[in-house]
């Protein structure tokens, strides 16, 4: 017995001292003092390839100007994002540094996951576009530091828009409305729509609900006003579109994109959240000259999505210093004039202008004075999720448009007290 | 020739078994054997049996994203009994159970009886009914998807050919739970044809051949013979294609994000959004541990069913 037991351990114990010693050997060869800092960053920059040569440009040149900090970024999928920050945040683990965007903010914020970084801008904080710093602070606390800003707004499809007949791109909620039939005459449907659980309500119903005049949350964050009447404006508008067949049925479960969805088919004569990647996509589908940019959407306020994406520090940091240095390297001209022309978003400082060239970006510099970064609330994209069910509930026909913001509402109001 | 009426299998062909040396044989092998399978166990013990532990002791707390807590007992049991989501998503759920496993089960009993029968190339065959099953949810998702599609779907298409619809598959709460249900059981059925074919080839020809000498007709060798011979194997079947169906979750993220209006959104989807969007930890789990008390209860239910004399 004893024998066996001892043929069976002598090699496992083997094993485990080798690999114990050969991790010690590791630790001498890197003996140095430096500290790591790790970014998770997402796919910001569409073309991998691009990705790839970005960071890994940036990884070199900070190192270069910090010897003492080794630089990891992680590249990240959009997907589950928040899910898996969350994780890490609860366990008081995960990246040193994050892309954020401003309705991420606050719920990480209540919880204590976020350091402050407005220290990091404060020497050039008038350098920065109006909406970039606010649109990450909360509290009068600043949590991101912006590296770039998006835009969107209307992208029309004018061999659709021809075919039907129509020759000025529908810019207006009324313009909309009157376009739709003769749409339909012709075959197609007017605005590309996601009504889908999982899709963000910052690109979809939001910014038909600002475009009313509207507000998601009233002015101490405590309760919504959604349930208003620029937000019943809004919903109705949107379902009297869905009931003349002007939005594509498919938005139930399809997400905002182009590639194989109606608006990338040609089947579908406009979108009002796109951002510079879908045009190009649609110029590639459409034709360059058939793809039109025009001004953001106007209802009774002339109002477009554009947000600031921000670093944010996760307060449970081994080296906030070091992460705050990799920060304000990250806000300075050369690397936020790099990271717009691989993005094609555009830079959020002022003296870190770009020279842009392709005309399809070139059109949504003026949007930029429209864009609103949305409403930050801890609670934001949790009753996200509680308002698009009910407007689904308002699409298919099993709820009134009051009747379904108010039942979204008494949700939300409930969450916010909690 | 073979030899009609003796099964292979008969005690008289069996080899003995070999007697262990040593006065310590029995308990020997028990130890070498533990050695063995130690670093399994050490893995099962790490990565599955404390995280279910860690589960019952996070569903009796509030655990939240910052990571304060505090002990609650039964708060979050009560409250769940009371959320007319959870109520909603069991229904769901439980529908989807309906379809899904009763589908799945004719599929893989089906092809597997058919597979039975083919000579030429059966490995070939058992390849290829086997394949979605090692193919990612999420691809089989996005495909069944565009097949779906309401507006320009392979399935509307070849309807529209004798004047049927367009139909929302996935848009209509009627259709949507059973169009799930189809591309699950596609991509998983390959896993328990492959088991009841076993099962199949297990049953003793013999039995079968007196059957056919009695006259009795393929449906009535199958009635009488192959199924009770398999009842075994349709059991395990049964529970694991349940426990499957409780578990959706996957198929109804990607293809309609638990819509339209929460027509498929599953227990798990809600253990999901009450975890990773509310980050209701606590909550989230006791939904979890909830989950496993249903699936055990109505496995037993099967067993006594279906499994009673194994």
């Amino acid at each position: 017995m004893k024998s066996t037991v001892r043929r069976v351990v002598a090699p496992l114990t083997a094993l485990v001292l080798a690999a114990a010693l050969s991790s010690c050997g590791g630790g001498d060869d890197t003996g140095s003092e430096k500290k790591s800092v790790t970014l998770w960053m997402y796919p910001v920059i569409a073309d991998q390839a691009a990705s790839d040569a970005y960071w890994k440009k940036v990884e070199t040149d900070f190192e270069a100007a910090n010897a003492t900090i080794d630089l990891k970024v992680e590249l990240q999928p959009w997907d589950k994002r928040d899910e898996k920050l969350a994780t890490a945040f609860a366990g008081k683990k995960g990246p040193d540094t994050v892309l954020l965007i401003p309705d991420q903010i606050p719920q990480y914020v209540k919880n204590g996951s976020l350091e402050p970084v407005g220290d990091v801008l404060e020497a050039d904080k008038d350098k920065f576009l109006p909406n970039a710093i606010p649109g990450l602070t909360v509290e009068g606390k600043v949590y991101g530091a912006p590296i770039y800003h998006t835009v969107t707004t209307t992208l029309y499809n004018k061999t659709v828009l021809t075919k039907a007949g129509i020759s000025k791109p529908p810019a207006t909620w009324d313009e909309i409305k009157a376009a739709a039939p003769k749409l339909k005459a012709a075959g197609f449907q007017t605005l590309d729509y996601s009504a889908s659980p999982e899709a963000t309500l910052n690109l979809n119903f939001y910014p038909l609900l600002w475009q009313a005049g509207g507000k998601v949350f009233a002015e101490d964050g405590k309760s919504v006003t959604f349930n208003q009447a620029p937000g019943l404006d809004a919903l109705t508008f949107l379902k009297t579109l869905w009931d003349e067949g002007a939005i594509p049925k498919s938005a139930l479960t399809n997400g905002n994109a182009i590639d194989n969805q109606p608006i990338g088919k040609g089947q579908v004569a406009m979108a009002f959240t796109a951002t510079p990647a879908n045009a190009a996509l649609a110029a590639k589908s459409w034709g360059e000259a058939n793809t039109e940019v025009g001004a953001p959407l106007t209802g009774a306020k002339q109002v477009g999505y554009g947000i600031p994406g921000g670093l944010s520090v996760n307060a449970a940091s081994e080296n906030l210093d070091e992460t705050k240095k990799f920060l304000s390297f990250m806000t300075q001209p050369p690397q936020l004039q790099a990271l717009s022309k691989a993005t094609g978003y555009f830079t959020p400082r002022t003296d870190a202008k770009v020279e842009v060239t392709d005309p399809l970006t070139l059109k949504f510099g003026p949007a930029l004075q429209y864009t609103f970064p949305g409403e930050p609330n801890p609670a934001a994209r949790q009753i996200m999720s509680l308002l698009t069910i009910e407007i689904q509930a308002v699409l298919t026909g099993k709820k009134a448009p009051q009747q379904a913001l108010d039942d979204a509402a008494k949700q939300a109001d409930e969450l916010l007290k909690r | 020739m073979t030899q009609v009426g003796v099964d292979r299998d008969s005690p008289a062909r069996r080899p003995r078994p070999v007697p262990l040396r040593g006065r310590h044989g029995p308990r020997r092998r028990a130890w070498v054997g533990l050695v063995f399978v130690a670093p399994m166990l050490a893995l099962f013990l790490a990565f599955r049996f404390l995280p279910a532990v860690g589960a019952v002791w996070l569903s009796l707390t509030d655990y939240r994203l910052s990571g304060r807590w505090k002990f609650v007992a039964f708060d979050n049991y009560a409250r769940l009994l009371q959320d007319s989501l959870f109520h909603q998503s069991l229904v769901v759920t439980l529908t989807y159970t309906l379809i899904f496993v009763p589908l799945t089960v004719l599929l893989s009993l089906g092809t597997a009886l058919l597979l039975q029968q083919v000579v030429w190339q059966r490995g070939f065959f058992r390849g290829v009914f086997f394949l979605p099953y090692v193919t990612s949810i999420v691809l089989a998702a996005v495909i069944w998807k565009w097949i779906y599609d309401a507006q320009d779907g392979l399935l509307n298409a070849v309807l529209g050919l004798v004047s049927i619809g367009p139909i929302d598959f996935l848009g209509s709460d009627h259709s949507v739970l059973a169009s799930i249900a189809v591309t699950s059981a596609w991509k998983g059925f390959g896993y328990s044809m492959l088991i009841l074919l076993a099962g199949l080839q297990a049953v003793p020809r013999s039995y079968l051949e007196a059957a056919m000498i009695d006259g009795a007709s393929a449906w009535q060798r199958f009635r009488y013979i192959v199924l009770p011979q398999l009842r075994p194997v349709l059991f395990f079947v049964l529970v694991i294609e349940t426990i499957s169906a409780f578990q959706v979750f996957d198929a109804m993220y990607v293809m309609t994000g638990g819509g339209p209006v929460r027509a498929s959104y599953s227990l798990v989807y809600f253990l999901y959004d009450s975890g990773f969007k509310f980050f209701d930890f606590g909550y989230a789990s006791a939904i979890g541990i909830m989950l496993f008390f249903i699936v055990l209860i109505i496995s037993l239910i099967q067993r006594r069913l279906v499994g009673r004399d194994d």
